[in-house]
């Protein structure tokens, strides 16, 4: 029974279903139940709720992402994943302190400013999320002086970046700068994303990392939380 | 000058969209995400109020990496100061979709509906692309009648133009910028605008083909051509 509604979850993350309302990938599955009802009726009966995000959410997040990687699936297929992902997180928030699951790390994201575009930076939170991150989203067009105080008020251990614009790109450097004169380098690492930007370009302006796209960026951070 | 907010029929096709979207090649997308554009494609017109505005203007001299345009409109972009240097005209240019498309993305992202905000927004993306594209055309049918060549478009913030120059662009509209405003990093509000220059030239002049690109060694860059 457990393992039943563990993997049914783990597939329709895979089919990005969140309500049985929803269709799959696969054709005749409209009217079963989707994540959320899912994850309620795992919730009822009893099961642990790390097993339903560790086996249940992530694995099948992690199954989406290696499918996208090899090109069986594409943006919104990940799309449709990564809603699903975040529809079962928000019914498990309130069960998380009970349970005395602990976050894996927070991570403050924001696009830089004078920049506008945010659909990236939130799929990015999502995947976060879904892989156990406490998520500060600050927003778009958000200046250096802003982020660096949130970062010295939420003592996070990762900024997220965010840019679309080669013109606003620069204005990454300029905020690891900051962090640098405030002395708060140390304290968080720093990844940044976006179309123009590059890892050449994250290595020039003394970032910890760059995520070509959302699966990278969190396997980026994984990889920083445990080094 | 030309400033219109009259009805434009933007026709969207959805292969166009799908490849903004991430679909490319032979690939089939699932039915799911083919419904889902179908739906946003049926009623994406309920959400843009198309508006652009243009001006034609002289080029006076051009010098290095400067261009002094008519009533003392300067661009400075080796980039465009090449482009310029061919030019006998430039227009200027700005359209828009208006701010509805876009506050329903932020809506529906906001609703933790990814999926639907990401292809609204390509839709929205590909439906300005498409308002640009046809006074790109009406130009160059305008110009090619007098037997003049025109040039693709150019737009600050790519190459070697600052952004910062978005603000004499739109002093070179004379107020009328189609209801579209910059913020104070000179980003444009409704963010579904596109603003920039088309060089007009002599007739069957190698304007038509000048590609900045071709000769630029950033070959990630996102705005290639």
């Amino acid at each position: 029974m457990t393992e039943d509604l563990i993997s049914q979850i783990m597939e329709n993350v895979i089919q990005g279903r969140v309500t049985r309302d929803d269709e799959g990938l696969d054709e005749g599955i409209v009217g079963q139940p989707g994540v959320s009802e899912l994850v309620q009726e795992a919730i009822a009966s009893g099961i642990k709720i790390e097993d339903i995000i560790n086996q249940g959410l992530t694995k099948g997040m992690e199954v989406v992402g290696k499918k996208f990687e090899a090109k069986e699936y594409f943006i919104p297929d990940m799309l449709a994943s990564a809603e699903a992902v975040g529809a079962g997180m928000e019914i498990l928030e309130p069960h998380l302190t009970k349970s005395g699951i602990k976050s894996k790390g927070k991570i403050i994201v924001a696009t830089v400013k004078g920049d506008l575009h945010d659909i990236g930076k939130n799929i990015v939170s999502i995947l976060l999320r879904g892989a156990g991150y406490t998520v500060k989203d600050l927003g778009n067009d958000v200046d250096t002086q802003t982020i660096v105080a949130a970062v010295r008020e939420e003592k996070p251990q990762f900024v997220g970046l965010s840019a679309l614009l080669t013109s606003t790109m620069t204005n990454m450097g300029d905020v690891i700068q900051a962090l640098g004169d405030n002395g708060l380098r140390d304290k968080v690492k720093v990844v940044i994303g976006g179309a123009p930007v590059s890892a050449e370009f994250a290595q020039s302006i003394g970032a910890d990392g760059y995520g070509a796209d959302g699966f990278k960026a969190v396997a980026v951070i994984e990889s920083l939380a445990s080094a | 000058m030309l400033a219109t907010r009259n009805p434009i029929d933007i026709g969207l096709n959805i292969q166009q969209v799908l490849k903004t979207i991430g679909y490319h090649g032979n690939c089939t997308p699932p039915a799911r995400t083919m419904s889902l554009v179908d739906e946003y494609l049926e009623n994406f017109h309920n959400l843009v109020e198309p508006a652009y505005s243009y001006v034609i203007r002289d080029v006076e001299w051009v010098q290095g990496p400067i261009s002094f345009i008519r009533d003392a409109v300067i661009f400075k972009s080796q980039v465009i100061a090449r482009l310029l240097e061919q030019c006998q005209k430039v227009v200027v240019f700005a359209v828009t979709i208006g701010n509805h498309l876009e506050e329903m993305v932020n809506q529906l992202a906001e609703d933790g509906l990814i999926l639907q905000a990401t292809v609204l927004d390509a839709i929205g993306s590909s439906a300005v692309e498409k308002l640009a594209e046809f006074v790109e055309t009406s130009i160059r049918e305008a110009s090619g009648a007098q037997d003049l060549s025109t040039s693709r478009r150019f737009s600050p913030g790519y190459c070697d133009w600052n952004i910062g120059q978005q603000r004499m662009l739109f002093w070179a509209l004379n107020g009328d910028t189609a209801d579209i405003r910059l913020t104070r990093t000179c980003l444009m509000i409704p963010q579904k605008s596109i603003s920039g220059i088309i060089g007009i030239g002599p007739g069957n002049s190698a304007l038509e083909s000048y590609n900045p690109c071709r000769t630029c060694k950033k070959r990630h860059c996102p705005g290639r051509r």
